[in-house]
């Protein structure tokens, strides 16, 4: 038997272990780090004592340790040398020093700051460390790139707001027994810290037999797990949503006491969409025992009338629900089944299932407190709702929920806070304040405050327009590819680009995008590993990687509250800064450093604690940011968190379920047709030439079923194409990491775009088949696999075929990016909330030659795939 | 002395891979290999499919056919069940890989060793660090993370399982959760025709 002197596993060798979090995706569970004696990182795990992820961590974060160790890390600043830039352009970097880099990046962008701040454009998209995307406020400009939020969620973000007041929403795993997920992978795949999710929902499904019924076009990890998959037309979610609300409406399976008592459902709405008013702006109700109306909060009211046609004050009115049931006249499953093609009977029965799951009437005790226990909830992200609709869809996702009276009750739907900071503490966005006539205050702006309307506009997305949305980043293409009609009096010309990658998540035309980096005066990166957008950099600003640096957060954890440190489980390997220290050092040269104090104190809600204080004019590390966070949420020390890793804990029930006890929630977005006509108010004022052709009717205080645009593409363009993500590469940039790429490139999903065996035959397509995928915008070139667990309707092309060939020699070309295929203009922008359509209508065309980028051996076509179906293994 | 074996619970295994990679990570993996991983299988035609994720991993035999295929005494099983490859004995000459009904064996070839992690012939301080345990021309396999199980701890793709898809535990203790579990949802071994015995079950 062989003898060993040393373990050969590397959480058994000699070492110590670290408390650290996570920061593969946005998220952030909770680690161990092992450190062996030459202090080598040679092993990362779940900390066993966090509640939430509970020991467990999903293949990104196990796959931590190859970004820390990637050759292709940026290791010191560089300059560029080449002036040529261009989409795998080698920008020949020369490595400089710190002092030169940040001298270099702080005259440049004095420069242009000194012209007009409005031609700096900063793209800062690290969530955990938000208080980094304040930066550009120091400037006083809001000319963001932003690549993140409106994409995952222009509607879903403000909608979540409205409703919930707070940035997301989950089921509550707790008590749930029927889990509807529509578009989002939940629980399974993707989204809200998944490993932890995954955990929480697996116990569930096994040991609480937790129905789950998945509503997509393709058969994902969740379809693959439910007790029913729904397959689905894309782009139709919204009117699968109000079928089974007209059955629960029409069989009056809804929770008539919870809409009375605890929503906006019975007010009183007049023909302008307004809620109908006395004189001193006190709403109506109808009295439907006494048959009159009464002020919302007469305490004579015997019983609020939901349906019927009123008038009052001499106006023709209905109570918000009648309004509501009236759209749901015209949204029979049977009519929606036209555009879904999911049949009448399903979505009948579903709403059913749905309706006796949820115990209308029962209740729970918890904690002392008697609570509504609604165990049947409506989940959904990015897919089902990323439409150009996406108000109206979110809204309609919330609205099933209504209808049984699972909002933010136990096993109910559930509002999760974005950074539990603000719940408490920052006094802003996220928190729960009694708004007018008994109502909830709406909260749609949970990335940062309004952005006034300006004209012309002073940000080239046209946050300004979108009162109540989220930065729509890709209309910057359209506003600079049509600066006349848009009154543009400058041009962007500087980029400064945080932990950010426009190039690959913003939808749009390629060549467009490229056209305008191609006009840019300067661009600085700061990074870790090369990517699409940052080789067009002129400086590149090297920051630690997370296994480096210090930082305290917990963003947006679908039942758990707390902090979770992170800690440099070694030095930095490279001449790399923490990113507040880099922001410090510009911000000192362009004079804004008392400036940028101030804003780093509001936002992280130091100023409610004065002895945490950032002072005025120094400069603060990761660490003295990191410390104060900690303190600010438990009174604890750095060394407090060094010691247990974090403070995370459930979150408290009167937090999680219904904390807005004693107030109405919006049934009604009355605050829709407010921002609407306050909107076009001021751009009558303003004289704005194109408000005729803004989109008004994109503003609704009810979700209708009218079909999205992407519906009434040219007819050749016969298939619908949607993009996917699946665990592995869940948020952010995964493929490039050797351990990421050997699993997924062994996955057939992974490895070409999917179609319908039954749509091939029709197209005389086959396996193996090199296509041309073709929008109305622009196209991609992939690889055809059958799967049989896809819509007929429908191409699906995997998020890891989406990367084109960069710096990074780790990353395999898969035929181009899927955000290619779609448009960045208003016709299929949301002028509600600034969401973007996510789906395109294509059509496959055979093609004989293989294009050199993707016969390349780098290439992901150029490896063996798997076959889907059939008996053959899968690896 | 226990008699260690693991169940795979059919339900819950979402087919992540985060076991592949945490293995990887323990063991210090060449590219390419692997010591436990999902496979995965659509099943049925539409809209009456689904997709079978069925985690894999050496299945340390009672009857380990790799055991009695070695001619020279390298693959052996401990005391405790599990079975070991000693790389002083083992020759490469690749019997067991022939013999193992499960697919679960591989023979590092110099090039898996030398090209390193990210292929390009360095190897970073991780990979420096853990590739010594690997002898070129040797078969390698799952151990059951051994050494972490002698420390009392879990192996390590049980131990990150995001959703306990995996229950690892005393065979021998007709308390201990897999053995439960076996008689609760009636456990199978893969392929039990070959009469290898394994101490691995599924339950779905």
């Amino acid at each position: 038997m062989e003898t060993l002197t040393q373990p050969v596993q590397n959480s058994m060798k000699p070492g110590k272990w670290l408390n650290s979090s996570c920061k593969m995706c946005i998220h952030s569970c909770t680690t161990r780090i092992h450190v062996s004696e030459d202090g080598v990182i040679n092993k990362i795990e779940g900390n066993p004592t966090s509640p939430s992820n509970n020991g467990r961590l999903c293949p990104k974060g196990n796959a931590a340790i190859l970004r820390h160790y990637d050759p292709a890390r940026f290791r010191t600043p560089l300059r560029r040398t080449n002036p040529e830039k261009g989409p795998g352009v080698d920008p020949k970097w020369v490595p400089i020093g710190w002092d030169e880099a940040l001298d270099l990046v702080g005259r440049e962008l004095k420069k242009t700051l000194d012209e007009d701040p409005r031609k700096l454009m900063p793209a800062i998209n690290d969530f955990q460390k938000l208080f980094l995307w304040a930066w550009p406020a120091a400037l006083g400009n809001a000319n963001y790139l932003s690549s993140v939020g409106n994409f995952c969620g222009g509607g879903y973000h403000p909608m979540n707001g409205f409703i919930h007041a707070a940035f997301a929403a989950a089921n509550d795993v707790n008590y749930c027994n029927y889990w509807i997920n529509n578009g989002g992978g939940d629980g399974f795949s993707s989204h809200l810290h998944t490993a932890a999710q995954a955990n929480h929902v697996a116990k569930a499904r096994v040991e609480r037999n937790m129905r789950v019924v998945v509503v997509e076009p393709r058969l994902s990890i969740g379809a693959a797990k439910a007790n029913e998959w729904v397959p689905i037309r894309p782009a139709t979610d919204r009117q699968f949503a109000l079928g089974l609300a007209h059955v629960l409406v029409a069989e009056k399976l809804y929770d008539a006491k919870f809409l009375k008592k605890d929503t906006n459902a019975p007010y009183l709405v007049g023909p302008d969409g307004y809620f109908v008013r006395n004189g001193e702006g006190k709403i109506y109700v109808w009295d439907a025992v006494d048959k009159r109306a009464r002020l919302w909060d007469d305490p004579e009211i015997k019983d609020f009338a939901l349906e019927g046609t009123y008038t009052v004050d001499g106006k023709p009115c209905r109570p918000a629900f009648q309004k509501f049931k009236d759209i749901l006249a015209d949204c029979a499953p049977e009519q929606m089944e036209k555009l879904t093609t999911v049949p009448a009977a399903t979505t009948r029965r579903i709403a059913r299932e749905f309706a006796k799951a949820a115990q209308i009437g029962s209740f729970i005790e918890i904690d002392g407190r008697v609570l509504p226990l609604r165990p049947a909830a409506y989940n959904y992200y990015r897919g089902a709702q990323g439409h150009k609709y996406s108000a109206m869809a979110n809204h309609a996702f919330k609205l099933v929920n209504f209808l049984v009276g699972a909002i933010d009750t136990p096993g109910g739907h559930v509002g999760v806070t974005l950074d539990d900071q603000m719940q408490d503490i920052r006094g802003g966005f996220g928190t729960i304040q009694a708004g007018e006539n008994g109502m909830l205050q709406t909260m749609p702006h949970q990335l940062h405050p309004e952005v006034p309307f300006s004209w012309p506009p002073n940000e080239t997305h046209l946050m300004g327009f979108f009162p109540i949305g989220v930065d729509p980043g890709h209309l910057t293409q359209h506003t600079l590819a049509n600066a006349d009609k848009f009154g543009l009096d400058y041009r962007p010309d500087t980029l400064l680009m945080c932990h950010s990658n426009p190039l690959w998540n913003l939808p749009g035309d390629r060549e467009q995008w490229y056209a305008m980096l191609r006009d840019m005066r300067f661009i600085v990166a700061i990074d870790i590993l090369p990517n699409e957008s940052n080789e067009w950099a002129d400086v590149i600003l090297p920051s630690h990687d997370l296994l480096e640096s210090w930082n305290m957060t917990m963003i947006e954890p679908p039942h758990h509250e707390g902090m979770c440190l992170r800690q440099p489980a070694t030095p930095p390997l490279y001449d790399t800064k923490s990113e507040e220290e880099i922001f410090y050092e510009i911000s000192e040269r362009l004079g804004l450093l008392e400036t940028w104090n101030g804003i780093l104190n509001f936002v992280n809600g130091f100023h409610q604690k004065p002895e945490l204080l950032l002072e005025p004019t120094r400069k603060y590390s990761d660490r003295e940011i990191a410390e104060r966070k900690g303190k600010l949420w438990n009174g604890q020390d750095l060394d407090w968190y060094v010691e247990h890793g974090h403070a995370v804990t459930p979150r408290r029930p009167e937090k999680w379920y219904r904390p807005w006890e004693g107030l109405r929630l919006h049934f009604y977005l009355e605050d829709i047709v407010r921002a609407r006509d306050t909107l076009r108010q001021k751009m009558e004022v303003a004289d704005v030439p194109f408000r005729h052709e803004w989109e008004w009717g994109d503003y609704q205080p009810l979700p209708t079923a009218v079909p999205d645009p992407v519906h009434h593409e040219r007819a050749d363009f016969d298939l619908y194409a949607i993009t996917f993500k699946d665990i592995q590469i869940n948020f952010g940039e995964s493929i490039g990491n050797p351990w990421i790429n050997d699993i997924v490139f062994k996955d057939p999903v992974h490895t070409a775009v999917l179609l319908n065996p039954k749509a091939a035959r029709e197209r005389r397509l086959d396996e193996g088949d090199i296509v041309r995928i073709e929008s109305p915008y622009g196209s991609i070139v992939a690889k055809l696999a059958l799967s049989e667990g896809v819509h007929p309707d429908a191409v699906c092309v995997s998020n890891a075929l989406s990367r084109v060939a960069t710096q990074n020699t780790g990353v395999r070309h898969g035929g181009g990016n899927f955000n290619q295929l779609l448009p960045a203009n208003l016709r299929h922008t949301d002028a509600c909330s600034g969401q973007p359509e996510t789906v395109a209508k294509v059509k496959l065309t055979k093609i004989a030659s293989v294009p050199e980028a993707v016969a390349a051996g780098n290439s992901v076509f150029g490896q063996r795939s798997g076959r889907i179906g059939g008996k053959g293994r899968a690896h | 002395m226990a008699k260690w074996g693991m169940v795979f619970d059919l339900r819950r295994c979402i087919g992540c891979n985060a076991c592949a990679v945490a293995c990887k990570q323990e063991n210090s993996l060449p590219d390419g290999v692997f010591f436990t991983k999902t496979l995965s299988e659509e099943v049925g035609e539409y809209p009456d499919v689904t997709r079978s994720y069925v985690p894999t991993i050496c299945n340390h035999c009672e009857d380990a056919p790799c055991e009695r295929a070695c001619p020279t005494g390298a693959t052996y099983t401990r005391p405790d069940g599990i079975v070991m490859v000693d790389r002083d004995k083992c020759i490469g000459c690749g019997t067991c890989i022939v013999a193992c009904p499960y697919d679960q064996r591989t023979r590092l070839e110099p090039e898996m060793l030398n090209k390193g992690l990210f292929g390009d012939g360095r190897l970073t301080p991780f990979e420096e660090q853990g590739i010594g345990r690997f002898t070129a021309g040797t078969v390698v396999k799952c151990t059951f993370c051994h050494e972490r199980v002698d420390a009392g701890l879990l192996p390590a793709c049980v131990a990150t399982c995001p959703t306990e898809a995996r229950i690892f535990g005393d065979l021998d203790d007709p308390h201990s959760r897999p053995r439960q579990l076996i008689l609760e949802r009636r456990g199978r071994q893969p392929l039990p025709e070959k009469n290898t015995n394994p101490r691995v079950f599924y339950i779905d």
